[in-house]
């Protein structure tokens, strides 16, 4: 069965995990790129019908079958974590009946900085935390913060409103995160989100043509 | 970019093993890394690689990786760890009590002889876990180094 490429966006709740989704896949879709989308929470699917009817029902980007929403039940962050059963039959369910996708995000909260995603179930992990959190986030490191592909720090707009100091979050992420990349976005007017899809097609695409269009090369 | 979907082999097997000692291109990567199965990241030489690995493929401390004619050594990069050494006469109850505490942890454990090491990720652990282990702390020998950590193989520990 063919693997599709897949990104695990975690971070606390309210951070900007929906709302980077719904930014991220009208740029990947633009350049070509199929995309389902996965969200966990607790009980609640109202992130995953807000996607839908952002994404599929009014901008027609992907099939509204192709946003699903899982509630755990329990804590969101051991359905990506300790027991990623029920994403992955999922997953196993679209790569099936989906083999043209280029890629699979699935979101999930984790309000604190240990969430992480087992490399069994996401290839490539976004990390995302907002300025509203403090600008001693970044110092404060944890596996999240730590060992995620690529940090990113939202809500930018806000930071003078609530007293945190860009310079230094970009001062301490340089500091724990050493070469790895992190980027500072605004979720609410694009900014920084540009970085983030070239992000994902270099190091979880390879800069590979959309699967679409290799099949219409004859 | 050079995809790669399998190592040929690791510098430890007996067919490899001129390897070990040679000035080989290397690819060096974290813990975390090696356990990815799509991962695109550069060599010490600047060579692009992209991983797609096949399905049951992982990456190991010492993969040899084709390129060309020449080959490519995939070296896990030290992190810090807590290691803990047992002192002389420590009684089993000790050992299993200090082992319950350390399960409490929910990290993977590497276990040498009678050392065992544990990751960490800042060197203020070293006070958290003197703290945990409270009185125990007299039955062992606690340092902080870098190596380079595998985990114990046989056991699945899901960490955080």
């Amino acid at each position: 069965m063919t693997h599709i490429a897949r990104i695990g966006i975690g971070g606390p709740v309210g951070s900007g995990k929906s709302m980077l989704i719904e930014r991220m896949v009208p740029m990947l879709a633009k350049e070509g790129y199929s995309v389902s989308i996965i969200s966990n929470d607790v009980i609640s699917k109202e992130d995953a019908d807000r996607m839908r009817a952002n994404l599929a029902t009014e901008k027609g980007l992907l099939p509204e079958n192709l946003v699903i929403g899982i509630a755990t039940g329990g804590c969101p962050h051991t359905a990506i974590r300790e027991d990623p059963s029920m994403n992955l039959s999922v997953i196993e369910e679209m790569e099936s009946k989906h083999p043209d996708l280029d890629l699979i995000i699935i979101e999930s909260g984790g309000d604190n900085i240990t969430t992480t995603f087992s490399p069994i179930l996401a290839d490539y992990f976004i990390y995302i935390v907002d300025v509203a959190g403090g600008d001693k986030y970044p110092r404060k490191g944890g596996l999240g913060i730590e060992s995620c592909d690529l940090l990113l720090i939202n809500k930018i707009d806000l930071a003078g409103m609530v007293g945190a100091d860009l310079d230094i979050m970009q001062r301490d992420a340089k500091i724990i995160r050493k070469e790895r990349p992190f980027e500072f976005i605004n979720c609410k007017t694009d900014e920084g989100i540009k970085k983030v899809t070239d992000h994902i097609i270099h190091d979880v695409l390879f800069d590979s043509i959309p699967k679409s269009a290799n099949s219409q090369v004859v | 970019m050079l995809e790669v979907h399998a190592p040929i082999g690791n510098i430890f097997e007996e067919e490899f093993k001129d390897l070990q000692n040679g000035d080989s291109e290397r690819l060096r990567i974290s813990r975390i890394e090696l356990e990815k199965r799509i991962l695109r990241k550069q060599t010490d030489c600047g060579t692009d690689l992209g991983f797609k690995l096949d399905p049951g493929v992982r990456l190991r401390h010492g993969d040899i990786i084709k390129n060309k004619d020449s080959k490519i050594i995939v070296e896990q990069l030290p992190e810090r760890v807590i290691s803990v050494k047992f002192k002389e006469n420590t009684t089993s109850d000790v050992k299993v009590l200090l082992g319950h505490m350390i399960g409490n942890m929910h990290r993977p454990i590497s276990i040498r002889k009678e050392e065992v090491l544990i990751p960490i990720l800042a060197d203020s652990e070293r006070d958290t876990f003197s703290k945990i282990i409270g009185h125990l702390i007299d039955h062992i020998e606690l340092k902080i180094d870098q190596r380079v950590f595998i985990s114990q193989s046989g056991v699945t520990p899901h960490e955080h």
